[in-house]
């Protein structure tokens, strides 16, 4: 490597200097010694060696080829030069340092939730293997669903798969030697460890001998971090039992330390075997129930078989097997239409690398939204520089012209510009590495889920910097280019006959600044419209009085309670919270609300006629006084009484909301019609409507769905979600949030919250990437316009005192001095307009990426545009009117003199 | 008088150095001595060439150089010839002369048995 020859040049031109101290001292002698004396001798060897200098110069290009010294001789030039400009260079750097740290905190998300690959081996090979059609089958958990027996049956082909792992994703009640917490946890396969090709820490990983029998395998592996956080490493582990869910689990290893999962969004604690999941899931019996879907299923494929030859060698058994369940005793009744789809379902592979995240399905497209407004800010920044060494290149015109005149050859002139601007983006890079961990951490917390926090890490990685130094050597040739091409097309003798100050590429430096003020315009339009999308849904709200509403929620089958008796706790406890002092109205929810989940199935509703609900509607079991606690209105029947909660065959009466009753009882009586949950033929129709109630947010503020609840039954037994309270609190949610832990406690010491927030709270939470978007792009918006306003004003000024000797003229002449700032002005408008007329298209493509992450407002919502583009118009008009004005005040005579 | 003598052909130095330095090891000065005994017979070299071609092989990894005490007592920078640099002159000579086989073939001398 030559450059290495560069580090060590001291010892080089040492060597190099002894060497012809050598030979000249040789020659001498040998010349003195033929009778010449000793002053012609050395005159004779210099004249022979042909110029100690010259040598020596040819010499060094032969160390460091020429360009690349050339090239270090730039550079430091430019840092000597940068010196001298202190402004210059800080204003330049920090451009360049907001923008490159901008682009690379984003980018750090973008390749943690995105882009990067599980720490597992040979990650490219796995794939996940998804259902696509009609599954007939219940579900819970995320995306992706399949069953268990499906995921053993495709462990069986091995014609196409090296293994096929299935996980799903839980919240276990974990105690060792400690108080209960909700911790999470994955269930997997057998082959999890095995396929994924990650080993142990410390102890063993699970294997396929874990995962044999139901129930008999009562084993866990830890997660390493939580190892070494939560037990300070403490390597007598392995061999210990710990509760899961009260029930004692032997931990048997800690996995690989970098390995966290296949979900980076869910960092589990745990691992627990398929076969351990009636203890991991309280009450689940569906392990072996093929229309049960709750896991999702990933496959490694053998190295030679591509994705598309493996989904096509599976379908054939696929088809057999969809025909085969139909004769199954279990499989439910359905209608032929609907047998007919679930016949024409398919396997699906799709290559994923990066395993399975809803977060990052969540994430992905808003990230990449932020992610392109930092990639233009990043270019506004660059098109500053630009502006600012063109502004410095009329400046330093002189030097350059003697430059030239000297004879530096053009290319090396603008070589000289690059090296600048390589080195202020070399120096803005840096200041940006140092900033973008910040920003990160910010990010991080912003971010909607707890667990993001412990899944990401704001640490300065490898890639990162690898990016941040690609960023930074990209955006300081695009900040050079234009300068260094305005440097190369100028002659010498325009140069030379211009006056100090004219030219300077004004043409050039109006073109950035409308660059800049397209830009500026589509982040801030983008800003808007995030920001008006998060005050809409805050506006809008839930739908039901949210003041001084307090919820949490126990799971009392995560700490040992069967269902009667869970259900009995909880109505022991709301029976606690009614009668505190704190309390003004309280009820409780199966599901919790707002959290983006639900009980969801398909309905069968019996008018005068049987229909089917052509969409899920989402369900909930509420005790009386639910809708009253909201604040939500009945507007039609009544709300449930003692007479619906009695213990009995199930519930009898089911409440509707106003949008269930609008879309399937449009124009009827909804009371007295009679509903079932599903919409096989063999639903019985037997749950009475008793009351319609306004719609309100269920899943997230963004929907307003069908719903229908039914009276929680005390002593029932029809789910194990526990217990959501939403608690109307009298004084301060601290006091209250006193009562309700005290509350809790004593009815069970050993029984955790699984949250205690402000509905307020909650809402917040569910509004996160609302808010990420609408703050970033706010920011982000904020920086464009105050980077093309500077980049406009400094414009300005310089097409004004290039003007000066002009407008005095003007004025001594008689003009007025309004005319005089028209004559200035005329050119901002010109910028402005030209900036709008690029923006405002690329709003309308750009747009429409961002379409999915609105709500309540278009794209390209007339109202938005026009008055953003007016707003940055005036505003941008009036950074100009600084110099403008400044223009109109000269004083003729001065003007005049000045020459 | 001496006789005419021609500038050295482009790329020769490197060769000359190459076959000087593969008799034996030696430092630039007597490089020198030795292209100058050719240049006077034959071509003429200049002497502050030959500097930037040494390092410029060494760079090339065809010599090595190591500081070593000369016949005067004084140190200085020897050259020899790395295994590398053995190879290189192999290549050159059988092109070179191949290039005057060519050469004296277009010219019609001896070329024709």
């Amino acid at each position: 490597m030559r450059l290495l020859n560069w580090l060590r040049r001291r010892r080089l031109e040492e060597d190099l200097d002894r060497e012809l101290r050598y030979h000249l001292d040789r020659r001498v002698a040998d010349l003195t010694a033929a009778g010449l004396s000793e002053a012609d001798a050395w005159r004779r060897a210099r004249i022979e060696l042909g110029g100690a200098a010259q040598v020596r110069e040819e010499v060094r290009d032969v160390w460091l080829t020429r360009w690349l010294r050339d090239f270090v001789y730039d550079l430091r030039f430019s840092v000597r030069s940068l010196r001298r400009a202190p402004s210059f260079t800080g204003t330049t750097v920090l451009s360049l340092a907001i923008g490159i740290g901008a682009t690379t905190a984003i980018y750090s998300l973008v390749d943690q939730v995105v882009l990067h690959a599980l720490p597992v081996r040979e990650p490219e090979r796995l794939v996940l293997i998804d259902w696509k059609g009609e599954p007939v089958a219940n579900a819970f958990g995320s995306w992706n669903l399949m069953s268990y027996p499906l995921c053993r049956d495709l462990q069986r082909h091995d014609e196409a798969f090296d293994g096929v792992l299935c996980r799903a994703a839980t919240t276990v009640t974990l105690s060792i030697g400690s108080a209960p917490e909700p911790t999470a946890a994955e269930i997997v396969s057998g082959t999890y460890f095995p396929v994924l090709g990650v080993g142990a820490a410390l102890g063993r990983v699970l294997g396929p001998s874990d995962d044999t029998t139901a129930d008999a395998s009562p084993v866990a592996v830890l997660a390493y971090n939580f190892w070494r956080t939560r037990l300070a490493s403490d390597p007598t582990v392995v061999g210990r039992k710990i509760l899961v869910n009260h029930y004692p689990i032997t931990v048997v290893g800690v996995a690989a330390p970098t390995f966290q999962g296949v979900d980076v969004g869910e960092v589990p604690a745990l691992w627990l075997p398929a076969a351990m999941s009636s203890r991991a899931i309280p009450g689940f019996d569906g392990l072996m129930d093929r229309r049960m879907r709750w896991m999702q299923v990933l496959g490694r494929l053998k190295p030679d078989v591509t994705i598309e030859r493996a989904q096509a060698a599976l379908q054939p058994w696929f088809k057999a097997m969809l025909v085969e369940d139909m004769g199954l005793p279990g499989f439910p009744t359905i209608t032929p239409e609907r047998r007919q789809r679930f016949l024409a379902s398919r396997l699906e592979l799709t290559p994923a690398p990066q395993g399975h995240s809803p977060l990052r399905r969540r994430l992905a497209q808003p990230l990449w939204v932020l992610f392109a407004a930092t990639a233009v800010l990043l270019g506004l920044a660059c098109l500053n520089v630009a502006g600012l060494f063109l502004a410095r290149g009329s400046a330093r015109e002189r030097e350059l012209t003697t430059r030239v005149a000297l004879g530096a050859s053009r290319g090396r002139i603008g070589r000289q510009l690059i090296a600048d601007s390589v080195l202020i983006g070399l120096a803005g890079g840096a200041c940006g590495v140092v900033l973008a961990p910040v920003t990160l951490r910010m990010l991080i917390a912003l971010l909607p889920q707890e667990t993001a926090a412990t899944a990401l890490h704001p640490n300065v990685d490898a890639r990162m910097l690898l990016f941040a130094l690609a960023v930074s050597v990209a955006a300081g040739l695009l900040s050079g280019c234009a300068p260094a091409v305005h440097a190369g097309r100028r002659s010498l003798i325009t140069s030379l006959r211009e006056r100090a100050g004219s030219g300077g590429g004004a043409r050039l430096r109006k073109m950035i600044v409308a660059a800049q003020i397209a830009l500026s315009l589509v982040l801030v339009i983008g800003a808007v419209l995030f920001a008006r999308t998060l005050t809409g849904l805050l506006a809008k709200g839930p739908g039901f009085d949210t003041t001084s509403l307090v919820s949490f929620g126990v799971q009392p089958r995560g700490s040992g309670y069967s269902r009667v008796d869970g259900t009995r706790l909880v109505f022991r406890i709301y029976d606690q919270v009614r009668a505190a002092p704190t309390t003004a109205a309280a009820a409780v929810a199966r599901y919790a609300l707002l959290t983006g989940g639900s009980w969801n199935n398909h309905m069968t509703i019996l008018a005068d006629r049987r229909i089917t609900t052509d969409r899920e509607a989402n369900l909930n079991a509420v005790t009386p006084g639910f809708f009253a606690t909201l604040d939500a209105r009945i507007v039609a029947g009544r709300d449930f009484d003692q007479r619906d909660t009695r213990a009995g065959a199930g519930p009898h009466t089911a409440i509707i909301n106003a949008a269930f009753a609008a879309r399937y009882l449009a124009g009827r009586n909804p009371l007295g019609v009679r509903l079932g949950v599903g919409s096989g033929p063999d639903v019985q129709p037997d749950v009475e409507v008793v009351g319609v109630v306004t719609t309100f947010s269920y899943r997230g503020l963004r929907e307003e769905s069908e719903q229908a609840f039914f009276p929680m039954l005390e002593g029932g037994e029809e789910t194990d979600a526990g217990g959501n309270f939403y608690v109307k609190i009298r004084g301060t949610p601290e006091q209250a949030a006193q009562t309700i832990r005290t509350i809790v406690h004593e009815a069970d010491p050993l029984l955790p919250l699984t949250y205690l927030r402000t509905v307020d709270e909650q809402i917040g939470r569910s509004l996160n990437t609302e808010r990420i978007l609408a703050t970033l792009s706010g920011g982000f918006g904020a920086l464009a316009l105050l980077l093309s306003l500077v980049g406009l004003t400094g414009v300005m000024s310089f097409l004004v005192t290039q003007r000066t000797r002009e407008l005095g003229i003007r004025i001594a002449l008689g003009a007025r001095r309004r005319s005089a700032i028209w004559l200035v002005l005329r050119d901002a408008v010109v910028m402005i307009a030209a900036g709008a007329a690029i923006g405002l298209p690329c709003v309308a493509v750009l747009g429409r990426l961002v379409e999915s992450q609105l709500f309540g407002v278009k794209p390209t919502d007339p109202i938005t545009i026009a008055a953003t583009t007016l707003l940055l118009g005036a505003v941008a008009l009036a950074a100009a009117l600084v110099p403008a004005y400044g223009a109109a005040t000269v004083n003729p005579t001065d003007a005049l003199r000045a020459e | 008088m001496p006789p005419a003598r021609f500038p050295i052909p482009q790329g020769t130095l490197d060769m000359l150095i190459l076959q000087i330095l593969s008799l034996e090891p030696a430092h630039g000065y007597s490089i020198a001595l030795r292209l100058e005994q050719i240049s006077r017979a034959v071509v003429q070299v200049n002497q502050g060439s030959l500097y930037p071609a040494l390092h410029r092989l060494e760079q090339k990894k065809w010599l090595r150089a190591e500081w070593k005490p000369s016949e005067t007592g004084r140190e200085a920078k020897v050259y020899s010839l790395t295994r590398a640099g053995r190879k290189q002159l192999a290549v050159e000579k059988d092109s070179w002369a191949r290039l005057a086989g060519a050469v004296r073939l277009i010219f019609g001398e001896g070329g024709r048995s």
